[in-house]
């Protein structure tokens, strides 16, 4: 099926798709305003031979997708190398349909590069693997220093809610600890991406 | 003799835009069963969750039986639970 020009053009602008955004665009904001970036980081971007076309799907809701959408949108707005365009995952069905996470997963975000004549460069999907790794290792240690929790497999309703509470406490505050790590795993993976492109000439 | 009601539980991932189906389900089982529930609790979590309990008795798990529930499959789950609970 791949996808057109035509196609592609329909898709928002970065800004297009912060302004319709209907809930966390504050957290959005704030992952992209505080996102440190080097030239190191930016060099694999700026050193891409031509323009790369960026489809990304997304959608307000999904807690990737406001860790990571940001990550993009700063890249693409800090080299001219990369034409970024974004659909809302529900309304865009025949494309999420072509980047599905392992075959069959509607996983956001899906962020994939394409040539001037759209043949596909590359995808990135979701979230680093890093990144899964180091917050389940993180999930597991969270319950084993706390008996109180119960065990990482016993569904939460299980839990006393003041024990809940907590627990829910506790994963928010390591997902913010782990921030810094997953942010420059994104950037390292979407910087190889473009090494590879570059590489192909 | 008068039913005793039981507690459903849904919890469900808050991070992965699963409220609608949350709201569908709770509505369905208020619709359907109004005070044999004594009451229906929706738990927002993490991970792609969606769990459905009936007395504290786990009956579907998105994680264990793949997808979301059949709204008829969690009625059939709380007549049973009511049945023995009579």
């Amino acid at each position: 099926m791949g996808v057109t020009r035509e196609r592609f053009d329909q898709g928002l602008t970065y800004e297009q798709w912060k302004a319709q955004m209907t809930r966390n665009r504050e957290r959005h904001d704030a992952n992209e305003t505080g996102l440190p970036l080097s030239e190191a980081d930016l060099e694999p971007f700026k050193s891409l031979p031509k323009k790369v076309n960026v489809l990304m799907l997304a959608e307000d809701w999904c807690g990737d997708v406001i860790a990571n959408t940001p990550i993009v949108g700063r890249i693409a707005s800090e080299v001219d190398t990369l034409n970024l365009k974004v659909f809302l995952r529900d309304q865009n069905e025949d494309l999420m349909n072509q980047f599905l996470k392992d075959g069959k997963y509607k996983s956001i975000p899906a962020v994939v590069f394409f040539d001037d004549d759209f043949n596909e460069l590359g995808r990135w999907i979701e979230r680093p693997e890093s990144v899964t790794k180091l917050r389940e290792e993180k999930r597991q240690a969270l319950y084993r220093d706390n008996p109180e929790f119960g065990s990482p497999s016993d569904p939460p309703d299980k839990l006393p809610e003041d024990a809940r509470i907590k627990l829910t406490q506790a994963i928010a505050q390591m997902r913010e600890e782990t921030k810094p790590f997953a942010d420059k795993e994104v950037v390292r993976e979407l910087g190889e991406i473009a090494k590879g492109i570059a590489a192909k000439g | 003799m008068a039913k005793k009601p039981v507690k459903v539980t849904i919890t469900y991932c808050a991070e992965c835009g699963y409220e609608p189906q949350t709201l569908e389900l709770t509505n369905v089982l208020m619709r359907t069963f109004a005070h044999d529930l004594s009451s229906i609790e929706l738990i927002p979590w993490y991970q792609g969750s969606f769990d459905v309990s009936i007395g504290g008795e786990l009956v579907h798990s998105m994680y264990r039986d793949g997808g979301f529930p059949e709204h008829q499959t969690v009625v059939d789950a709380v007549r049973a639970q009511l049945a023995q609970a009579e």
